[in-house]
C-alpha cells in the first residue's frame, strides 16, 4: 500500500512537473530565438541607428515620465481602495480594472475619442495638453495602460500592512498625512518598488495603445514596439530584431526585480 | 467631574456592534473589561481612541467632550494584544516616536527614552530591532511606546494574554507597579479573571455588545447582577424570598432551605443572592462550635481539578454550588462523587443584589 501510494505521488509529481518543463522550454526556445537569429553584427549596428536610437530615447523619456505620473496616482488611489470605505467604491474599483481585461487597442480607441473632439479633449488643448498623434500622446497611453496594474499592486500592498499600525502612529499624535508617509510609505516600500517596475516595463512595452492615439509616426511618436511593428512592415528584420532584443532585456531586468521583492498581486 | 463619561455609546459595524453603554470612570482607575469573543470590547477601545465614530453617544474626557476629536488630538495611548511595534523602526524609534512629535530636542528624547528603558527593563534592547525580540519584550516595548507621551488615558488590549504563565506573572507585576507609579487611568481588555483580580478597581463585563455590569471589582465578583455576569466570574446566583429579619440578620427561604445574609432587605421581597465559590467551605460532618450561621446539607455531583484547586460541583436539593478547594483537601476528606457534605458560608459572604 505504502509504495504504491508512493509510485502515485511521483506520477502526481511527475505529470505536473512534465506540464511545467514543457512549456519553460517552449519559452526559453521563444526567447532564446530572439538572440540567436539574428548577426550580431547587426544588432551593434542597429542599435546605433539614428531611428533606434531616436526609439530608445523617446522610449525611455516617455517611461520614466509616464511611470512617475502612475505611481503618483497608483499610491492614493491604491490606498483609498485598501484602506477607505466608501459609496461605490466596487464600481471605482471596476472602472480603473477595466483596462487590463482591455484590448490595447480599444483602450488607444477610447483614449483617441475623450482627448480628441470632445470638450475634455478641448479643454486640455487649451491648457497646451494635446495627445493626439504627439509625444505627450505616448506618455498618455503608457500612463493609462501601465496604471491598472499599479493601482492593483499598491492595494494589495496596503491591504497587507496592518492598519492598527497606523492607528498607533495617530494615537502617538501623528497626522494621517504624517501616518501616511512615517508607517504607511516606509512599510509598502517593496510593493512600491515592485510596482514601480511593472509599470516601467508596461509603459516601454506598450504597443496598441501608443500606436491608436499617438500613431506610429517614423523618428516623431516612434517607440521601441513602434520601431519593431514599423520595420516588421518593411521588412527589415534586423531593427524588428534589434528592437525586440531592447524590449526583451527591459521586461527580464523588470520580473526580475520584482520576483525579488516578492510582492504579487 | 468624572475623569472619562461615556455616555449612551452605540456604533454598528455589521458583524461588531456596541449598544447602550454607560461608564464613568475617576482618575487613576483602572478598569477591566471583561467578556467573550466578539462582545464588541475592542470596538469600546477603538471607539474612545477615536478610530471609529460612534452612531449615537457622547465620550467626554477630563471634562471635555471628545467624541468628534482626530485620533490624534486625544491623547489616548493604546497597547495591543500582538503589540504592533513598527517593524522599519528599532526598539529604540520606536518608543521615541511619539515623543518626537513633542519634542525637538534629541537629548532630552534620548534621556527620556532612557529613563522609559530602564523603567521596564529594556534598556538593553534599544538597538534592536522588534521581529528580534520575545512576546514579554514586545509587550515593555509597546508599554513604553505608550506610556512615554504621557497620555491622559491608557487603552489596552489583552496585552498579557499571549505571554506564557510566568512571563505573564511577571508583566502583571511590572505593570502594577508602572502604572500605580503613573497615576494613569487604565482600561484593561481581558479574559483572565486573574488579570481583574490583580491589576482593577473597576470591572466591566461585555456581552453580544452590550454591557451586562460595571461597578467596582468587589461588586461584580461578589454581587453579580444577572445569571450571565454570575456564570462568567464564577460565582453562584440564587434566586429567594426574604422570610424574617432578625437581630440585623435576613433570613431568606431559597428551594428547600434557609440562608442567613447580613445585607438588609425587605420581609416578603423576592430576591437574588450571590456567593463566590472561594467564600464556601466543605466539611463531612457537621462542624460543631463553629461562628458561621449557613450550613447546607449538600451531594457532591462532580469533582474537577485545575491545577493546584479542584472546583467541587454540590447540589443541595435543586440547587447547584461551585466551591474552590485546595487539591490536598479532597485528598485528605477523601471526596468522592454522590458524597454527602455539609457547605459552610458566613452570613457576611452571602450578598443580596
Amino acid at each position: 500500500m505504502g509504495i504504491r501510494a508512493l509510485r502515485k505521488i511521483s506520477f502526481f509529481h511527475l505529470s505536473f512537473l512534465s506540464v511545467t518543463f514543457f512549456i519553460t522550454l517552449l519559452l526559453l526556445l521563444a526567447i532564446g530565438s530572439l538572440f540567436f537569429v539574428p548577426s550580431w553584427e547587426d544588432v551593434a549596428q542597429n542599435i546605433w541607428s539614428p531611428e533606434m536610437r531616436y526609439s530608445l530615447r523617446l522610449s525611455l523619456i516617455t517611461g520614466f515620465i509616464s511611470t512617475a505620473l502612475v505611481m503618483l496616482f497608483a499610491l492614493p488611489i491604491g490606498y483609498a481602495l485598501s484602506r477607505f470605505h466608501f459609496w461605490g467604491k466596487g464600481f471605482v474599483k471596476t472602472i480603473t480594472d477595466m483596462p487590463v481585461a482591455f484590448p490595447e487597442l480599444v483602450l488607444g480607441l477610447c483614449l483617441l475619442l475623450v482627448f480628441g473632439s470632445t470638450f475634455v479633449g478641448d479643454f486640455l488643448n487649451s491648457i497646451g495638453l494635446n495627445f493626439v498623434f504627439t509625444r505627450k500622446g505616448v506618455a498618455a497611453a503608457q500612463f493609462f495602460t501601465a496604471l491598472p496594474y499599479a493601482i492593483r499592486i499598491m492595494k494589495s500592498t496596503f491591504d497587507y500592512i496592518d492598519p492598527r499600525m497606523e492607528f498607533i502612529s495617530r494615537s502617538l499624535g501623528y497626522s494621517q498625512f504624517e501616518t501616511f508617509f512615517n508607517v504607511s510609505l516606509p512599510l509598502a516600500k517593496n510593493g512600491i518598488l515592485a510596482s514601480t517596475v511593472i509599470s516601467f516595463a508596461r509603459c516601454i512595452g506598450t504597443f496598441g495603445t501608443v500606436l491608436i492615439l499617438a500613431g506610429g509616426s517614423y523618428m516623431k511618436t516612434e517607440v521601441l514596439p513602434i520601431t519593431l511593428y514599423l520595420n516588421i512592415s518593411y521588412g527589415n528584420m534586423g531593427m524588428a530584431l534589434t528592437s525586440g532584443i531592447v524590449l526583451m532585456v527591459v521586461s527580464f531586468l523588470a520580473i526580475f526585480i520584482f520576483e525579488k521583492t516578492e510582492v504579487g498581486f | 467631574m468624572s475623569f472619562l463619561k461615556i455616555e449612551d455609546l452605540h456604533l454598528n459595524l455589521g458583524e461588531f456592534f456596541l449598544q447602550e453603554i454607560f461608564i464613568t470612570l475617576q482618575q487613576g482607575d483602572y478598569l477591566a473589561v471583561i467578556g467573550p469573543t466578539g462582545a464588541g470590547k475592542t470596538l469600546l477601545l477603538e471607539s474612545i481612541i477615536g478610530f471609529w465614530k460612534p452612531d449615537r453617544g457622547r465620550i467626554h474626557l477630563v471634562g471635555k467632550d471628545i467624541t468628534d476629536e482626530l485620533p490624534e488630538k486625544r491623547r489616548i495611548g493604546i497597547v495591543y494584544q500582538d503589540y504592533v511595534l513598527l517593524p522599519h523602526f528599532t526598539v529604540y524609534e520606536n518608543i521615541a516616536y511619539g515623543l518626537k512629535k513633542k519634542e525637538k530636542e534629541k537629548k532630552r528624547i534620548r534621556e527620556k527614552v532612557n529613563r522609559m528603558a530602564a523603567a521596564l527593563q529594556i534598556d538593553h534592547l534599544l538597538h534592536r530591532t522588534p521581529t528580534t525580540l520575545s512576546g514579554g519584550e514586545q509587550q515593555r516595548v509597546a508599554l513604553a511606546r505608550a506610556l512615554i507621551v504621557e497620555p491622559k488615558l491608557l487603552l489596552m488590549d489583552e496585552p498579557l494574554s499571549a505571554l506564557d504563565p510566568q512571563t505573564r506573572r511577571e508583566a502583571r507585576s511590572l505593570l502594577r507597579k508602572i502604572i500605580s507609579g503613573s497615576h494613569t487611568t487604565v482600561i484593561h481588555i481581558t479574559h483572565d479573571l486573574d488579570d481583574a483580580w490583580a491589576l482593577a478597581n473597576k470591572v466591566a463585563i461585555f456581552k453580544d455588545g452590550k454591557m451586562m455590569q460595571f461597578g467596582t471589582l468587589q461588586d461584580v465578583f461578589h454581587c453579580p447582577t444577572n445569571r450571565f455576569v454570575a456564570d462568567f466570574v464564577g460565582a453562584t446566583l440564587l434566586e429567594g424570598k426574604v422570610e424574617e429579619r432578625k437581630e440585623g440578620f435576613t433570613i431568606i427561604h431559597v428551594d428547600d432551605f434557609f440562608l442567613v445574609s447580613l445585607d438588609e432587605s425587605t420581609i416578603g421581597e423576592s430576591v437574588r443572592v450571590a456567593i463566590r465559590p472561594e467564600n464556601i467551605v466543605v466539611c463531612k460532618s457537621i462542624p460543631k462550635d463553629i461562628s458561621a450561621q449557613n450550613i447546607i446539607r449538600a451531594k457532591v455531583e462532580e469533582i474537577l481539578s485545575e491545577g493546584t484547586t479542584c472546583v467541587l460541583c454540590l447540589k443541595a436539593n435543586h440547587t447547584a454550588f461551585s466551591v474552590f478547594v485546595a487539591n490536598n483537601a479532597v485528598e485528605r476528606l477523601d471526596l468522592k462523587q454522590n458524597d454527602a457534605v455539609y457547605a459552610v458560608i458566613k452570613a457576611s459572604n452571602v450578598r443580596i443584589v
